[in-house]
């Protein structure tokens, strides 16, 4: 390793007090974008007013995101996110793959929505194709939809709790997750990546025994959520952290296209499962729970309660679904006709969007992927500033960011 | 409104200079001149039959010879949803719509990242997804040529 090339490691090039004599105080460029007197704070050093780097590894980010904030005292004066980390190009990797060889980079948007993504993106070259999926796949999809719902809603509710020091909520939530998670494998034999969903319905049916089993998580599951709720909901602690902590007005919210639960808890009765019903929603029962006071606990219930909701779609949905083909018959090369779409669908963290510009060929010519979390840490500066940064971490926390889904 | 309703709202207020075009998913697709794409998107805003107020998604597909910016515009009031396009050349420039609404910011710094276009008056045009001593040219645009990217052969 001796002759490794010096500054080959980034660490290497980080700007030291050696990088320049004369002004040992003078932070890096980065620090100037929080104003244009960051230069000045630093080096009189008279003021309150001091910046702190938060990330890009640190544990409550959810991921590889950077955090500069601007601090007078404890109190933030102001907040830059600079993401990118965890950027794949996915969309470069669309235009350079056909359609089917891309619906298993679909899983890696969002990894912990895995299943909706697919669905997504299927849908959308449904509907430019013009394909009609049997009554049964969409049974299956909806089924799978619902279950990964709530099994990122455990992740999210886990690691919020653990944001906050509590540990216990962490440990339930990863164990009825767990079950979940043992339902997908026996269907497709992933956990996390599915590769599941087909142009035209699913790639598999499901085994014999997921019907029983998964009727039996759903009962199962029905008290669970009250037992999270008893640990959390009207602890003072919890109440003290979260009620009151970092409101987003819905005018700002809808400003910055903040989209899903984020948008419910401002009060908007916004759900695109309902509103403009895919593949079959528009035949369950349930309700979309809205928030009043757009705070961080208001988010909280808000998931809370579609946890409870996307049960109730899912038994209902167990409980009708009928017997029948899987997947429509599609060419072995799939050829979409020329033209463009765009498809959303109602992700666990909002709107997720596939933009496809289609020239008739096996390839995309464009693909692009909007996804709910990009917008959903823009609106983040907005919602900080005259908090403390313990708050920061519950206010981050609570908008449920996926790193992956932002940098795509 | 209907679909004629949003077109006609449009045509009659910006006369010649809207061009309906072909796109599923929405209601309704046209596209305009990039000079006026500024007052469109202001006009889709701000009145109150239309009131687009969310800005779903925004992007751009290059041609080779030209971009096309793409905004895709929903209104939570009327449940409308339509999607606006304006082409321009490479290297070409555009007005910035994040006085409008400001989740075009990120959208936008993304665009001209990796396409190689500007945005005119946006607050803060620092690139955001790519390393910052990143050199290797628009990796979106179609011809871009990178050391380790090999193409899909063509059959």
């Amino acid at each position: 390793m001796s002759d490794y090339p010096k500054n080959k490691f980034p660490i290497d090039e980080f700007p030291t007090d050696e990088t320049d004599g004369t002004d040992k105080n003078k932070p890096s460029n980065l620090f100037n974008l929080l104003g244009k007197d960051a230069d000045t704070i630093a080096v009189t050093g008279g003021s309150e007013e001091f910046i702190v780097n938060m990330g890009p590894q640190h544990p409550s980010t959810h991921g590889v995101c950077r955090l500069l904030l601007r601090m007078d005292g404890e109190v933030i004066v102001d907040l830059v996110p600079i993401v990118g980390y965890l950027h794949r190009a996915l969309e470069k990797i669309a235009e350079n793959r056909t359609y089917l060889q891309f619906i298993p980079y679909t899983d890696r948007i969002d990894y912990v929505t895995a299943m909706i993504c697919n669905h997504g993106f299927c849908m959308a070259l449904e509907k430019l194709a013009g394909i009609q999926v049997p009554e049964r796949a969409e049974y299956i999809r909806v089924i799978m939809d619902e279950l990964n719902r709530i099994a990122s809603h455990l992740i999210w509710l886990g690691t919020f709790a653990l944001d906050l020091g509590a540990i216990t909520p962490f440990l339930y939530c990863f164990r009825e997750r767990e079950k979940i998670l043992d339902l997908f494998e026996m269907t497709c034999g992933q956990r996390m990546t599915f590769n599941y969903m087909r142009v035209g319905g699913v790639s598999r049916d499901l085994p014999e025994q997921f019907i029983p089993l998964a009727k039996e998580f759903v009962e199962y599951f029905k008290p669970r959520v009250d037992e999270y709720e008893y640990i959390l909901t009207q602890n003072p602690i919890f109440l003290g952290r979260t009620k009151g902590v970092g409101i987003l007005p819905q005018k700002t919210a809808i400003d910055y296209s903040v989209t899903g639960p984020n948008l419910r808890a401002t009060g908007l009765k916004w759900d695109l499962r309902k509103e403009e019903p895919y593949s079959i929603y528009d035949r369950f029962e349930f309700d979309i729970p809205t928030g009043t006071n757009s705070d961080t606990w208001d988010r909280y219930m808000v998931r809370i309660q579609e946890m409870r909701q996307a049960n109730r779609i899912v038994e209902q949905a167990l409980n009708s679904i009928p017997e029948g083909e899987i997947k429509t018959k599609t060419p072995a090369v799939f050829k979409p006709p020329a033209g463009e779409v765009y498809v959303r669908v109602e992700s666990t963290r909002g709107e997720m969007g596939f933009f496809i510009v289609s020239k008739g060929d096996t390839i995309p010519y464009r693909v692009k992927l909007r996804t709910a979390s990009f917008s959903n840490l823009a609106v983040l500066p907005e919602m900080v500033r005259g908090w403390k940064i313990a708050d920061l971490v519950v206010i981050f926390a609570s908008l449920d960011v996926i790193m992956p889904d932002v940098d795509r | 409104m209907t679909k004629e309703q949003i077109l006609q709202a449009f045509q009659n207020k910006f006369q010649g200079k809207i061009e309906e075009i072909p796109f599923v998913g929405v209601d309704v697709a046209f596209k305009v001149e990039k000079d006026s794409i500024l007052k469109v998107c202001r006009f889709a805003k701000e009145t109150s039959e239309l009131s687009f107020d969310l800005l779903a998604s925004m992007t751009c597909v290059d041609y080779i010879d030209r971009l096309e910016i793409v905004y895709n515009l929903f209104s939570f009031t009327h449940r409308h949803k339509i999607a606006i396009k304006t082409t321009l050349p490479r290297d070409g420039e555009s007005d910035s719509v994040t006085p409008i609404w400001n989740a075009a910011n990120w959208h936008e710094r993304e665009i001209a990242e990796l396409f190689g276009m500007k945005f005119k008056n946006h607050p803060d045009p620092r690139p955001i997804l790519l390393p910052e001593d990143w050199e290797g040219g628009f990796p979106m645009r179609k011809d871009w040529e990178g050391k380790d990217f090999v193409r899909l052969p063509k059959k």
